[in-house]
Parts: structure tokens; sequence; C-alpha cells
């Protein structure tokens, strides 16, 4: 473990962008689901990352970050459910193909 | 007594609903329904005027019955409350008279035509609407009768709605009709800021509290409505379209009763108009302007039904002048003689009409007297009631007229009125020569056709030529002293004693004497230049006389009268005068702003809508249905913000 806050925010800017990255240039929709738990990850990770170095923030950031991994598990279920029933009408999980509402 | 009051109007209401309801089914009975409502209707109020007039169980003052309150609303209250004295006595002997005379008559007169029950229907509501009128004990009350008759008057003159003619004059009468009602209501609420009450009698008890110039305002406001009503100058144009309704409809709105509606409002606001002598003044110039007016026009009219009217006008004239003067009681003995012979005079064209197929141009009629007889000799008693030959109704009625403005100091409207006297003498035997005297002018198509008219429209033109013949003995003999005048001295009474004007008895061998044989002098001599210009045949008293055109023709071209002459047959261009000033000036104006409509106030609502759309096409192309380039956007955003965070907090 390192003692610097540096290299986990680092860390976290990384994870972030591939979240990013993966989201803009991934068609497939369990792929894009994939990365937005990606950024919330790293998005968590900031947060536990200050809680850890900076004292004042410690309750806190537990706290933040316990209720970022709920949040994150219900928008799981959420997403997952929403792709599923689109899947199960349009039989592709290729966001791009979902166009009936385009004109 | 009192309790009989609210049947007199619900009968015809109820006729009317009848009628209108079960009309459609049964076209062919359903007079019966309306015919007898009317009749009840008369004979319960026959009895209610015999106590009024006579004191039984209704005295001197009146009596009111409070139905139940109409508008009842915190500050603003109005009672739905009918009245009656001996002034609502005596219009509701005309009302109701001539009303059931005219139902009988029309079940013969409209016998051949399809929409007999609404024509029923719609004469049911009329008794209604005017029996409202004259029986109404608040302001607000009677302007809804007087708003019905104006409505039934529409209807009634549009019956023919499929002639264009007709439509138009029911139209022209509805819209100079609302000129008048809105100086009316103007006036209602006048009465309603100044007194807090429309309750007549609470009215009239505190109008001497309301300051002089509220006094003038509210007078003339009501006047204002009486004017639309009763066509007088300038709003005296819709009463010869009028016309153009059914001949029944003539004789009982547009002669008998409605048009009397002003003359009964002012005289029944005689404590409001008495109080402002100024306003009288305006009554008696507008009335007997008219009267003149009128006649002058009747002179040269080919059309039987609109002489009548417009003797109509000028007998209305009359009886505002009369008014004016403080002639009060004259005023209605002259709206109740008039009544009946002016009813009976329009059904007796209505016969003739009726006899003719269809033909009122009297240039096409001529000779009828023998083929016509019951029509003939009643519409000549009628004709020397109006010429006011003694001693039928008229005779009596308009010398007491003239007598008035004489001796209540208006020399003027007095000079006027004997001139008119002598005019509506002339054109009435005008219109008997041309009509029933001489030779025939008819189509010889027509001329085999023509028959007296059955006996459902003979009859009351007999039991209007009674009333046409002995109303004025009756009621108006001795002269200021007869039944009508003792019948009506509580009404007035009050007034007069208060602001005058206190007459001088009435002298025989003094100047009532000589103005009576004045009058008559000018009358029998009008009538006989009649019968030397326009014919006569009377055999039975060995009068004979050709009607000479060419003697008519050249004093209709001898200058100074052919000016005259031009002026009267076109009804002095009135309706040139509207149509420039309001017709084509008023069109112009809704162009105007017809355009400021379309273009300014359409405009913004239209371009608000075309801004929307426009963005909207703009704005669609953002809206890819793409996910991804949405998110694009989600982190170039963020990326803007975080970028822009960094620059002003390194700074």
């Amino acid at each position: 473990m390192s003692h610097s806050l540096d290299a986990y925010l680092i860390l976290s800017a990384l994870l972030f962008a591939i979240g990013t990255f993966g989201f803009l240039a991934r068609r497939n929709a369990i792929s894009m689901l994939m990365s937005i738990e990606l950024m919330i990850n790293a998005v968590n990770l900031t947060i536990v990352a200050f809680g850890a170095f900076v004292a004042r923030l410690q309750l806190h950031a537990a706290v933040i970050a316990l209720l970022v991994i709920a949040v994150a598990a219900a928008e799981a279920t959420v997403g997952l459910g929403i792709i599923m029933a689109i899947f199960r009408n349009r039989k592709t999980p290729l966001v791009d193909e979902y166009d009936s509402m385009r004109q | 007594m009192t309790l009989l009051i609210p049947l007199i109007p619900l009968l015809p209401l109820i006729g009317f609903v009848l009628t209108g309801l079960f009309g459609r089914a049964f076209p062919n009975e359903i007079h019966r329904v309306a015919v007898g409502s009317v009749v009840i209707s008369w004979l319960i109020a026959m009895v209610v005027v015999v106590g009024a007039l006579a004191h039984i169980g209704i005295d001197a003052s009146g009596a009111g019955v409070k139905l139940w309150t109409w508008i009842p609303a915190l500050g603003f209250t109005a009672d739905f409350g009918l009245f009656v004295d001996p002034l609502t006595a005596c219009l509701l002997i005309v009302v109701t008279t001539i009303g059931m005379l005219v139902h009988f008559y029309s079940i013969g007169y409209m016998a051949h035509d399809r929409g007999r029950w609404r024509f029923f229907a719609y004469l049911n509501l009329f008794m209604f609407s005017m029996l409202l009128l004259v029986l109404a004990n608040d302001f607000l009350l009677v302007f809804a009768g007087w708003e019905l008759v104006g409505l039934c008057s529409y209807l009634l003159i549009g019956f023919w709605y499929k002639r264009p003619v007709a439509a138009t004059a029911a139209k022209k009468a509805f819209l100079v009709n609302r000129v008048g009602d809105m100086g009316f209501a103007l006036g209602i609420m006048a009465i309603w800021t100044q007194l807090g009450t429309l309750n007549m009698q609470e009215v009239f008890a505190r109008f001497s509290s309301v300051p002089g110039e509220w006094q003038v305002a509210i007078a003339l406001l009501i006047f204002c409505g009486a004017v639309g009503k009763s066509a007088q100058f300038p709003l005296h144009v819709w009463l010869p379209d009028a016309m153009e309704g059914p001949t029944p409809v003539s004789a009982l709105i547009h002669a008998a009763t409605m048009v009397n509606a002003g003359v009964y409002l002012i005289a029944r606001c005689n404590p409001i108009f008495g109080a402002v002598p100024g306003v009288m003044v305006v009554v008696a110039a507008i009335g007997i302007f008219t009267a003149i007016l009128a006649a002058s026009i009747a002179f040269t009219q080919t059309d039987i039904k609109r002489v009548l009217a417009y003797s109509t006008l000028s007998q209305l004239g009359y009886m505002f002048a009369s008014l004016g003067v403080g002639a009060w009681t004259a005023a209605i003995f002259h709206l109740m003689s008039h009544g009946f012979f002016k009813g009976l005079l329009f059904l007796d064209s209505g016969s003739v009409i009726h006899g003719m197929s269809d033909e009122q141009d009297m240039r096409k009629m001529g000779g009828l007297a023998k083929k016509m007889p019951t029509t003939y000799w009643t519409m000549l008693v009628g004709a020397v009631a109006i010429s006011g030959v003694p001693p039928l109704a008229g005779f009596f009625s308009k010398d007491e007229v003239l007598a008035g403005a004489f001796k209540d100091g208006f020399l003027w409207v007095w000079a006027v009125g004997f001139l008119v006297a002598g005019m509506t003498a002339f054109y009435m035997f005008r219109l008997m020569g041309m009509t029933f005297w001489g030779p025939s002018h008819v189509d010889p198509e027509v001329e085999h056709h023509i028959h007296e008219s059955p006996p459902s429209m003979t009859r009351p033109l007999i039991l209007l030529a009674i009333p046409s013949i002995f109303l004025g003995m009756l009621i108006g003999f001795p002269p200021d002293s007869g039944l009508i005048h003792q019948w009506l001295a509580p009404v007035f009474e009050a007034t007069i004693a208060a602001h005058g004007p206190s007459e001088a008895a009435y002298s025989l061998f003094g100047i009532d004497g000589a103005l009576m044989i004045a009058t008559t002098a000018l009358v029998a001599v009008a009538i006989v230049v009649a019968w030397r210009l326009f014919g006569v045949s009377i055999p039975s008293l060995n009068l004979h006389a050709e009607p000479r055109p060419d003697r008519v023709r050249e004093l209709a071209e001898r200058p100074g009268l052919a000016e005259l002459y031009t002026g009267s047959s076109h009804k002095w261009w009135f309706d040139d005068i509207n149509d420039f000033l309001f017709v084509r000036w008023g069109s112009r104006l809704a162009a105007a702003v017809w355009w400021f409509d379309r273009v300014v106030v359409d405009g913004t609502v239209n371009g608000v809508g075309a801004v929307t759309v426009e963005a909207g096409t703009l704005l669609r192309r953002v809206q890819t249905g793409r996910v991804q380039n949405y998110a694009l956007g989600i982190a170039i955003g963020l990326i803007a913000m975080a970028a822009g965070y960094l620059f002003i907090s390194v700074r």
C-alpha cells in the first residue's frame, strides 16, 4: 500500500478514463453497462482514498462510499433489467440498432 | 284578486310551451291550445281590470304581488313581482283584447301556411312577454319583458325567413332596437347606482333625493329606450321595414301593443319625467317631429301596409308629444283608441292582401268595395276613426292631445299636431280611394280570385270596429272628466300636483270648443281634398267622385311641391343616411379592425408558433438517437467544466 494520495488518484483517473472510453467506444449494451460500473468504482476509489488520507473526511468518505456501492448495485440491477427487456424485443445487444424512435 | 294577476302572463307561457313542444306533431290542431290559453288569459285579465278600475280588491294606488326573489345577491336584489294599477289595467285591456282577436284572425290568415304552429308559438310567447312587460313591478323585470318582446318581434318579422327581405328586415329591427335598449339598460344601472333599488314603487317614492344631473340622465336614458321600442325619430327606420312580417303580426306587435311599450314606460315613469321639465320638452319635440315626418312620408307610399306603418309612427309621435306636454291621460287615451283602430286597419289591410293573392301595391288595387264588403266597411270605420271625425274614437283622443298641448303652453306642438291631423285624414282617404273606390287596376289573373275573407278573419274585424266607433264616447266623454280621466287620475295626480301643468277646466264654449271645431274643419277639408284627388264612392250617402290621377301628377310636379314629393317618396333619405353613416363607414371600421386582428393579433400568435417549429427543426438534428453521442456530449461537458474549474482555481 502506497503512502501517496497521488498514486490512488492517478489510478482512479486511469480507471475512469478506461470506463469513459469503453462507454463511448463499445456498441454492446452489456459492455457499456460494465464501463459504467468501472467509472463508478473509479469515483468510489477516489472517495475512499480521500477518506484514508484526510482525517477530517474519514467518516464521511466511508458513508458516501457505502452509498455509492448501494446506488451502483441498484443501477446495475435496473440497467440489466432494461437491457434484457430490450434484448427480448429487438434480438440484439447493439445500442445503435435501437432506433425505432428516430425520425 | 292579486292571486289572479300571475295567471295572466302564465297562461300564454304555458300555451307557448305546449305549442312549441307538440306543434310539429299536431300542426292542424295545436292552434286551439294557443288561442285557448289567450282567451282564458283575456277572461282573467278582464276580471283584474274590473277590479283595478272599480277598486274591488285592488285600491286606487294599485296592488302588487311578489312571487319570489328573483336575484338574491347580497347587496343586489331583484324581486319577481307583478303590479296592477289603473294604468296597467288600461294596457291590459288593449293587449289582451287585441291579442285575442289577432289570435282568432290568424287562424284564418295563416291557414295555408305550413309553419302555422310555429307562428302561434311565437304569438303566445309574445303575449307572455308583453304582459310581463306591462305587469312587472321591477325595472329589471320590465327590461326582461322589454327584450323578450324585441325577440318575438324579430322572430315574427322574419317569420318567412326564406325571403331575404324578411330576414334583413328582422335583423334591422333587432339591431335598431338594441341601440335604444342600450340606453334603457344604462338608465336602469343609473337608477341602481343612485337609489340602490330597482323596485318601481320605491324608485318613484325616493326619486326626488337623486341629484339633479342624475335625474336628467336617468330620464334621458329611459327615454332613449322608449324611442327605440316605439320607433321614434331617429330610430324610426325599423318599423316600416317590419311590415315584411305576416300582417297579424303587424297589427298586434307593430301597431297595437309592442310599439306602445315606450309610451307606457314613460307614462309609468311619470314621477321621473315630471321632475325634469327639460327632458319633457325633448320628449314632446321628438314626438311631434316624428308625427309630421312620418305623416309626410305616408303621403306618397304605395304599399298599403307601409302607409299604415308610417301612420303608426305618426300616431305614436302624437302620444309622445302628449306625454311631453304633460297631458299624461290624453296620451294613454290615444294609446288605447289607436290600439283598436290601428289594429283594425292592419287586419283590414291583411284581409285585402289575403283576398288579392298577396298583392300589397295600392296602385294595383281599386274598386274593392263591392267585392269585399265587410273588409271595406270596417276599414272605412278605421279610417274615419283615425282621421278624427266625430264622434269616433280617434276624435276624442286626438282632440285631448291637441287641447293638452295648446293649454299647457306648447303652442308649437299644437300647431304641428294640428297640421298632422289634417295630413292623417288626407293619406288615410288616399289609401281608401286607391284601394276600395275608383276603377279597378287589378291584374286580370288576380281579378277573378278576389274574394271576401273567411269568417274567422272578418269576425275580429267587426269586433274591433265596435270599440273603434264607441270607445271614445264610452271613456272619453265628457272631455276631461270621462271614465278614462277618473281611472287614471290616481296614477298621475301626484306628479301633476308636484310639477304641473295645472290645466284650465274644460270649456266647450271657450278655447276647447274652438280648438275642436278648428281641427274638425281641417280634417273635413283634408278628406274632401283626398276625395277629389283619389275618388270616392259611397252610394248610401250619395257621394261620388272619380279619381283624378292627372291632377295628382300635376300637383306632384308643381315647383315647390315637386321637391317635397321627391323627399317624401324617398322617405327623406333616412335609410340612405343610415346606410352611409353606419353601413358604409361601419364596414370600413370593421375592415380596419379585421386587418388589425388578422395582421397583429393573429400575426403574434402564428409568429410564436412558427418560431417554435423552426427552432425545433434546427435542434432536432442534435437528437441522433445514439447513446454514444449523448455520452460524448456529457463527457465533453464534464471535461470542459473540470478544465474551467482548474483554470479558475489555478489563477
